[in-house]
Parts: C-alpha cells; structure tokens; sequence
C-alpha cells in the first residue's frame, strides 16, 4: 500500500494504519538521529517526536505521496531541537572544571574499531555541517531536497558538505597516524 | 582531491549507512501515543465567515519601490480580469470585503514561482506567478476575504521560502518558515 493510501486511511480515521508508516521509516530515521544526535536515547526521542508530531499535523500534509521526505523534515527539525538542548547541557559542564576533566573523550585510537573512529570524527564537526554531510551522503539526498528540508541555500549547503568531508578527513588521518 | 581521500570519504559513508538499532517498542510507544488522540481532519474553508479587524500588504520592503507598485497593479488589473487565477475561490471586485492582494517574489534564476498558503490548500500548482518583465521579478494577484493566512513561495516546484518581505508565521516544526499576512476590510 503506497504512503498516500495510508495517509487516507488514517485521516479517514483508521488510527491502527499509522503503525504501517512506523514500520516504514523508522529505521532510516532512527539511522539519521543517531548518528546525528550521537546517542541511542536522544535518537530514539527524535523519532519517536517526529510521527506523533506527524500524525497531530497529519491534515496539513498536503502531498501526501510524498509523506516520507515531510516526516523527514519533521525529523530533521526535532534533532535540530534536542540537539541543542544537549548541546546547551554541555556547554553548562564545560564550565565546570571538574565536569570539565570527566567530560575528556577518550581517542579513537584506543579503541581500534574503524565505526569507533568515524563516529567520534562526525561528533567533532559543526551541528550544521553534520547534518548537511548526513543528508547528502549518507541519506542520498539532492541539494534541492536538502534546501528544501533544511531552509538553507544550495551554495552554503555545498559549502557545508565540503568543510564536513574536509574535516572527516583531517579527522581520520589524525587517527591513522596515532 | 585525491583517489585515497574519497575512498576514505566512501568508507566512511558506508559504514554510517550500516542499519541502526532502536528499541523494539518504539512503535508501540508511538501507537500507544496517538490511539487516543482522534486524527485531525483537514480544516474546511471557514476562513470565509471570518471576522476582519486589519489590512496589511505582504508586499513588505519588495513593494516600497514606488514604481514597481505601479507594475504590480497593471499585472493585477489584467490578471483579475482574465479570470486566469486557479484554486482560488471568488474574485477580486466581484464579492464584497474581498482584496486583490499582489504576490511578488524577485527571484532571478528561477523557472517557475508559485504561492502556496491557507488560502489555495497549499497547492503549488494552484496559484503560479508570472514574470513581471525580465528584471527576475515574479507577481500574481490573489483575491482574499478577510482573514489572517500563512503562505510562502515554491521556486522550480521544489523549494519552499517565505516572504523576504513580510513577517514569519510562528515555527512549528512542520516544514520551512512561512510567511504571514492578514486581510482586513
């Protein structure tokens, strides 16, 4: 059944037909939060946000063939939101020097594992260049999408993406040469 | 850029694309969420019967320009009169309480503009602009009862942006900025 059917169905009030679209998107959104957010439990409360969300605005999507790019910008929206609650959280114990010796991360090269290593790399870039890296290569997404989704110009997403990969790998080879 | 640094850039992405784990009663927690909230259905048109308490343009700074005001309302006059705006219910000068409001987006490269908002279901292919001239600039004239309505622009069919003149409707994390304007007698 296409997304737009099961739109239909819900707003026609079959409620259970909304479990259809869960199942459908929630691993890829789940893949993106986490990988943007950094941790399990932000993401699973991003995604978890972005389909109740969905569903409460359901009537206001208006294309509804293409309900998987609107809850991805749902989602992308609510990461975008909870991560900078967090990133406000950190910056709070950063300010304390205690905190401060405790919030150390440990290097990649104690650790060996290559998902290790490219997790702490894409932690350490710019929210904003994270996300535009995310939705262009991991999540294929055009640049016009990617404008779209996120409200910014092409040319600084392009911009944003080339600094993300320059970072990564500058990042990465810091780590290989350890 | 050399071969080494995109392979590394390849590997990196495939490893990102690895499938991740949630838990397994996120759905469940979804549903059990929503179940007992009834879906929202889509908002009939009331916007008719509305009160009206205030008139502003949603022009903004685009339509300070003395002179282009008057390009506007020569491409408004013709456009009410060819009856050539869709989706847009009553006309212009015909229903009483009912303002032609221009719609004007400069926007150079694009290929297309149209104005989605409360007052078209948001449909892009409802109400396209035309070029206003080659200056890049594009205008259409939409007939509105009175009421207060968030709209915004779609450039190529694909890009959403608000109004660079006229106020941003409150965020609400289900898409792009729009932009706001309210209609008054």
């Amino acid at each position: 059944m296409s997304d737009a059917a099961v739109v239909r169905r819900v707003l026609s009030g079959d409620v259970e037909a909304y479990a259809v679209l869960v199942a459908r998107y929630r691993d890829r959104l789940g893949r993106y939060a986490f990988h943007q957010l950094g941790n399990r439990e932000d993401a699973e409360e991003a995604v978890q946000e972005a389909f109740v969300r969905a569903y409460r605005a359901l009537d206001r999507c208006h294309s509804p063939e293409r309900f998987g790019a609107w809850l991805f910008q749902i989602l992308v929206n609510r990461c975008r939101t909870i991560g900078g609650r967090r990133g406000r959280r950190e910056r709070f114990a950063v300010a304390d020097e205690d905190a401060l010796n405790d919030a150390r991360v440990e290097h990649p090269a104690d650790r060996l594992a290559l998902g290790d290593a490219i997790r702490w790399a894409l932690d350490q870039l710019p929210y904003e260049q994270r996300e535009a890296f995310l939705l262009k290569h991991v999540e294929d997404l055009s640049y016009e999408q990617m404008a779209e989704i996120t409200g910014a110009g092409i040319s600084a997403l392009k911009m944003r993406v080339k600094r993300a990969c320059d970072s990564l790998r500058q990042l990465l080879a810091e780590v290989e040469s350890v | 850029m050399s071969e080494q640094q995109d392979e590394l850039i390849q590997r990196v992405v495939e490893e990102l694309r690895r499938p991740v784990a949630l838990d397994s009663s996120l759905d469940e927690r979804v549903m059990a969420r929503i179940r007992n909230e009834p879906v929202r259905l889509p908002e009939p048109r009331r916007w008719l019967l509305r009160p009206f308490t205030l008139r502003l343009s949603p022009l903004g700074a685009l339509a300070a320009a003395a002179g282009f005001a008057a390009l506007v309302a020569a491409t408004t006059l013709a456009v009410v009169r060819s009856g050539w705006l869709a989706g847009v219910p009553g006309s212009a000068g015909a229903t009483p309480g009912v303002a032609a409001v221009p719609f004007v987006l400069y926007a150079p490269d694009a290929h297309s503009v149209s104005v989605v908002g409360d007052f078209n279901d948001w449909d892009a292919a409802a109400t396209p602009l035309k070029p206003a001239g080659p200056s890049g600039t594009w205008v259409v004239t939409v007939p509105l009862a009175p009421g207060r309505y968030r709209y915004a622009f779609v450039i190529d069919g694909t890009r959403w942006v608000p109004d660079p003149g006229a106020p941003l409707a409150p965020a609400d994390d289900f898409g792009t900025p729009n932009s706001v304007l309210t209609v008054g007698s």
